[in-house]
């Protein structure tokens, strides 16, 4: 009976995740149309548009999540002690107040051509005009989209890492230091095998998501290159319906490949786990 | 130790204090032009422009019924998984958490796409409902994650203490449980409002217009409104998850074990 009860709590959950299953399906339906098979996919490796834009968006996303992550441990390590603290801890996670879209327009305001840092740069006479300021707004490089990013979720690798390390315990220091290790070593050997699960955990959630999230790119991005979830918008309500199966398509290969992504990093994680209980380094 | 708490003071002010301290100036003043020396002008109408506005107040609405009904869905799947998965040492738990999670790694924007045109089909589109629904897309898993562990942190001791105390399944809940995952309650609230009030694509696509939320109006404002006036709407946009909060840590005063005097005696 009981076992029967817990199996019932679980229905709600599954009912739920029909529906992400359902419109993911739908969406694969969709982009392959009723021609021959898997023609939209050969139209999108035709595409340079496409190409562009896949290849931009996996190196943007990429440098803001790896940024993030780097940033946030690092910020995690030095200051552990203080941000078990509720009032420092707050102070960290005032970014998670806002939507991404408003974090990007403060970045806009910030760094913007004709933003705060640009004035104090030509009232301190540091640069002649506003039009010397770098730009890092709606640019070819997607160094807005980068920094509204990373700005926004070393909040959230804080927040995910800080249980972890709340978790070591201080004797494993107390090894390393009485068996002569440094730093580097207190590192390797006890923080990272309890880091890991969660690192590579952060690293799906926030490269996934920046991956494929419309918002930011498209208030802070430019038209050219663009970020993918830009590109198969626009494709979706675009001016003729032919494009829509291209939008299905493009979101479907991009779920592909991180879903390949996964299956790596998990595979990594479980040989990593298995190494360390056969005592291997 | 002390120098370190300075300079993490210095880095939690310029990097996480300073941009929020910056919008409330700017939000307040007229725009800076320091070159002309602007300066700081204080200035309240950027406020009084936002609030006048009635497409603002019906679409704070909308976010609000929108968020909270998206919020009371997480609570009640959340924290039954979350229950379920704790309590249960049945095999392939990993298996059935791997796929309740999975969800966070899908694109929104493909699922979003692809229940339009379910939603067209059963009349959902271009509704409230609609909507809700898709915006327990990117919130759901999370908030399983969050009871999980925040039922994971209780242990199954203090369930079976109470029902071997003969307590029933909600008399547990609210006497036990809840309390304990008072902390999981708040993150989930949270995350769960910050969510969806962040969507702006999935709202579009699948209001088609019709149902407006705060993004949908944030958006276009961008392209004509003046500094000072995207600055007070972006504060505002802090203000409704605040406020949303508040009320929401004034129901858990309610449950019992609570500071207020009149809970302790049950």
């Amino acid at each position: 009976m009981k076992l029967f009860r817990n199996k019932i709590l679980l229905l709600p959950a599954f009912v739920f995740l029909a529906l992400p299953f359902y419109g993911f399906m739908t969406a694969i339906v969709q982009s392959l149309g009723n021609e021959e098979p898997l023609s939209h996919y050969w139209d999108l490796l035709d595409s340079d548009r496409f190409l562009a834009s896949i290849a931009f968006s996996i190196r943007t996303a990429g440098i803001a999540t790896i940024l993030s992550i780097a940033i946030g441990l690092l910020l995690i390590r030095s200051f552990y002690k203080i941000l078990v603290q509720l009032s420092p801890r707050l102070r960290v996670w005032i970014p998670m107040l806002f939507p991404h879209f408003v974090w990007g327009y403060m970045v806009i305001l910030l760094l913007g051509e004709s933003g705060i840092f640009s004035q104090i740069a030509v009232v301190s006479g540091w640069m002649e005009s506003q039009a010397d300021f770098p730009i890092w707004t709606r640019d070819r490089y997607g160094i807005g989209i980068i920094i509204t990013y990373v700005w926004k979720e070393v909040p959230l690798v804080i927040l995910l890492l800080l249980p972890v390390y709340s978790s070591i315990r201080p004797e494993y220091y107390a090894l390393v230091d009485t068996l002569g290790g440094n730093g580097w070593n207190r590192f390797t050997t006890v923080e990272l095998p309890h880091l890991l699960p969660v690192l590579v955990e952060s690293f799906l959630i926030i490269f996934s998501f920046s991956l494929t999230a419309y918002e930011v790119p498209a208030l802070i991005g430019t038209t050219f290159p663009e970020m993918i979830s830009v590109l198969g918008y626009e494709w979706f309500y675009g001016s003729s319906w032919d494009d829509r199966p291209l939008a299905f398509a493009s979101m479907v290969s991009i779920s592909i490949f991180l879903l390949i992504l996964t299956i790596i990093g998990y595979t990594f994680l479980n040989r990593t786990r298995l190494k360390a209980m056969r005592g291997g380094k | 130790m002390r120098s370190r708490k300075i300079s993490f003071s210095i880095i939690a002010c310029v990097f996480f204090v300073f941009p929020m301290i910056l919008l409330l100036l700017q939000s307040v003043s007229s725009p800076w032009r320091f070159q002309s020396e602007d300066g700081f002008t204080w200035q309240w109408t950027s406020y009084q422009k936002l609030l006048q506005d009635p497409m603002l107040w019906e679409a704070t609405l909308t976010s609000i019924v929108i968020g909270y009904a998206v919020l009371v869905i997480n609570f009640i799947i959340g924290l039954f998984t979350g229950k379920a998965l704790v309590s249960s040492p049945y095999k392939g738990k990993a298996w059935v958490e791997a796929i309740l999670l999975s969800p966070i790694l899908l694109p929104v924007l493909a699922i979003a796409m692809g229940l339009h045109l379910l939603m067209i089909r059963i009349g959902l589109a271009d509704t409230l409902i609609g909507v809700i629904l898709l915006h327990l897309v990117p919130t759901v898993p999370y908030s399983i994650k969050i009871f999980y562990n925040g039922y994971n942190q209780t242990g199954p001791a203090m369930m079976e203490q109470s029902n071997i105390l003969g307590a029933g399944f909600w008399t547990q809940i609210f006497t036990v449980e809840l309390p304990l995952l008072r902390p999981a309650i708040r993150s989930l609230t949270f995350l769960t409002i910050v969510i969806s009030l962040s969507q702006y694509a999935i709202t579009a696509i699948i209001g088609g217009g019709r149902i407006l939320t705060l993004p949908l109006v944030f958006f276009p404002y961008m392209e004509n409104a003046n500094t000072s006036l995207m600055a007070a709407f972006s504060i505002w946009f802090a203000v409704i998850p605040v406020t949303m909060y508040i009320v929401i840590e004034l129901l858990i005063l309610l449950l019992p074990y609570s500071r207020l005097p009149w809970r302790n005696h049950r």
